[in-house]
């Protein structure tokens, strides 16, 4: 008798069974073992990214409880950037409106033809967008002044650490990491002095050099008298001051810059060389025509990291002169530090909103520059 | 001169300008720290001549006395030591875990989620300040304290109307978990790129001999991934034991107090004892030269997988 067979369908073992037997499927290990980071970034990360974000837009000061937590919108980005004399109000938003079809459609239409590259595109938009605020009275208050001088100031010396930092950390690292990569009895200590400033905290830089520049007994000025000048009081006159907080900072920084660049350099593969001193090539055409553009990679990683910290700049200037003399050197993040202290923190947290976009832009420039590369 | 010799000369000036680069190099990285060791030696009398002496006139160990009987230094040690090494310790888990599945299952949009964990070290520690303040003076449990304020009201009053996180303020919690989050960015790049230079072959093959995918995973994959992780770890320390304005905020009691932030407390109003400050950051940096001199390639190494805030 040919009786039946009982088949049972094939059926995918359930979430259960697979944790059981330790046979997970991509998608269930995957959620699983991504789970711990992204919840500890989610709560220290994205949770206060989000917070900052909502108190940005709301009146603050914890020294004057009596006065509430009202919404205020974007006046806190107003006073920091146009500072008190202006208003605003809901028709100035609807011609902005107007004005921004009129101009700013045809625009999209040049750049999407071709005639205009996307670049000077959006800098012509940026232009017609000042032009016409600047048509719809956002001027100077009645007092002549554009703005909370304190965050342009801060803005700016941001701005000037960035600037000569970045460019002096691969002016000093370039060849650090080039002589780090020299085969040499020397070349371990050499790789201590290019580790050493790099895993020294920031603070304690800080402090370090803060001695090193003192007036009266520093080395700095005791090597410059030897040498026949008179050294500046570099902490407490404005330029020596920043000279001297710059100079800390490249020191810290270039062995950053450094490693990573080393780390590049490691990488090319040694018979390009070999290659090229058979072609009869110096020592200088075998840097710019092999070493350099193989380095492009590591340039670019370090060119973001260090962009990115240098924005974000706090504790060197605030170990070595707490953000003086007078707010001479009070970078953007020394002055969020001041502004959570005095218990303003609605303003604080706008002022790390525009931290965090300056961030972001440069990022995203960065990006573009190394894909389309 | 010949071509030959002229080759010859040309080849030891760059040898000599190479070995003076060194030089200078070395010089440069290695000479502020120096120049602290031979100030911690130094009696405050002695910094204050001038002119100013380059080695100490007469050797002193008295600075590194009162770097532990000013304040509990042992204590600042002892905190750094556990903060660290904790937050170290599970931020390697993390990223481990994390890297292991962003490099190797099949997983949608791996790559976007590995850029988005990257982006957030963009995010500023400073920004973090006052939101992580307010988590961790406690916040109310949203869900639950409704559902508790729910149950009292429906006559179950032995419970408790508000649930509160609890206070980390003052504990080494409220400096891990951050660092933590500060240091996973970075670690999960580096294991990310690691797990990747593993072949997969090797997996699949101890799956083909029996083994369950977990099994195959603490059996094949974790010990053949043991330097990254070593590499990772270090990174992840050296980031705890340096940051300083987390602490600054978060942990006020002087007991609770990390060395970077203890480091400060020696500094008076208006005086700066400089011969104290430099004994105890040369105390606070002996640590970081003993892992720079035991695992200076491996660092090096870790680092080609990306970048690492300086």
């Amino acid at each position: 008798m040919t009786g039946t067979r009982k088949t049972t369908p094939y059926r995918k073992p359930g979430f259960w069974r697979r944790l059981r037997t330790g046979n997970l499927s991509d998608g269930q290990l995957g959620a699983l073992f991504l789970l711990p980071a992204l919840l500890t970034l989610a709560a220290v990360m994205l949770y206060p990214m989000l917070t900052v974000l909502w108190q940005s837009l709301h009146f603050n000061r914890l020294n004057q409880p009596f006065r509430g937590t009202p919404f205020i919108g974007l006046e806190n980005f107003r006073r920091m950037l146009w500072g008190e004399g202006l208003t605003w109000n809901l028709s100035h938003l609807l011609w902005l409106r107007l004005i921004g079809l009129a101009l700013l459609a045809p625009l999209i239409w040049v750049v999407r033809r071709r005639w205009l590259s996307p670049l000077s595109g959006i800098v012509l938009a940026v232009a017609l967008l000042l032009l016409s605020l600047y048509v719809l009275g956002f001027r100077p208050g009645p007092d002549g002044r554009w703005t909370d001088g304190r965050f342009w100031n801060s803005f700016s010396i941001t701005m000037v650490i960035l600037v000569s930092s970045v460019v002096g950390s691969f002016v000093v690292g370039l060849p650090l990491a080039l002589l780090a990569n020299v085969a040499s009895r020397l070349r371990w200590l050499g790789r201590v002095a290019l580790l050493l400033p790099w895993a020294m905290p920031r603070v304690f830089a800080g402090l370090t050099f803060a001695w090193l520049f003192q007036n009266q007994y520093g080395v700095i000025n005791d090597v410059l008298r030897h040498l026949g000048f008179q050294g500046p009081l570099w902490l407490a006159r404005v330029t020596p001051a920043i000279a001297a907080v710059n100079m800390t900072i490249v020191w810290k920084t270039s062995s950053f810059v450094g490693l990573i660049l080393l780390a590049g350099l490691q990488s090319i593969d040694a018979s390009l060389y070999e290659a090229a001193v058979v072609d009869g090539a110096n020592a200088w055409q075998r840097f710019w025509r092999i070493t350099l553009p193989l380095l492009r990679p590591s340039i670019a990683v370090a060119l973001i990291f260090r962009t990115l910290t240098a924005i974000q700049t706090f504790d060197i200037p605030f170990a070595m002169t707490r953000g003086g003399p007078g707010r001479s050197l009070e970078t953007l993040g020394v002055y969020i530090y001041n502004s959570t202290l005095a218990l303003n923190i609605g303003y604080a947290a706008a002022l790390s909103v525009v931290l965090f976009v300056i961030s972001l832009t440069v990022t995203l420039v960065y990006l573009r520059w190394i894909y389309s590369e | 001169m010949t071509g030959a010799a002229r080759r010859s000369t040309q080849r030891r000036a760059g040898y000599v300008f190479v070995r003076l680069g060194l030089l200078l190099m070395i010089l440069d990285g290695i000479f502020p720290a120096v120049w602290l060791v031979l100030t911690s030696f130094k009696s405050e009398n002695e910094l204050t001549r001038i002119p100013i002496t380059y080695l100490p006139q007469h050797p002193i160990l008295h600075n590194y006395l009162d770097v532990f009987t000013q304040n509990p230094f042992a204590r600042f040690l002892l905190n750094s030591a556990v903060v660290s090494i904790v937050a170290t310790l599970i931020c390697v888990l993390f990223a481990s875990l994390a890297g292991y599945a962003l490099a190797r299952l099949r997983l949608r949009g791996r790559r976007a989620l590995l850029t988005a964990i990257v982006m957030t070290s963009m995010f500023p520690a400073l920004v973090m300040l006052v939101p992580l303040y307010r988590l961790f003076v406690g916040v109310e449990v949203p869900g639950l304290s409704q559902l508790m304020a729910y149950l009292h009201a429906m006559g179950w009053s032995f419970l408790p109307t508000r649930v509160m996180t609890p206070n980390l303020l003052n504990t080494y919690w409220a400096l891990i978990i951050p660092y933590v989050a500060l240091s996973l960015p970075i670690t999960t790049l580096i294991l990310t790129s690691f797990f990747q230079l593993i072949p997969e072959d090797l997996e699949s093959a101890a799956t083909v001999d029996g083994a369950t995918r977990l099994g195959a995973l603490a059996r094949v994959v974790v010990p053949l991934s043991a330097p990254g992780m070593v590499t990772a770890g270090i990174i992840a320390f050296v980031n705890s034991w340096n940051e300083f304005l987390l602490a600054l905020t978060f942990n006020t009691a002087t007991n609770m107090r990390t060395v970077p932030v203890g480091i400060t407390l020696y500094q008076g109003e208006f005086a700066f004892p400089w011969a104290v400050i430099s004994a105890a950051v040369t105390l606070g940096i002996v640590p970081l030269v003993v892992l720079i001199l035991a695992f200076q390639q491996r660092i090096i190494s870790g680092l080609t997988a990306g970048g690492v805030k300086g």
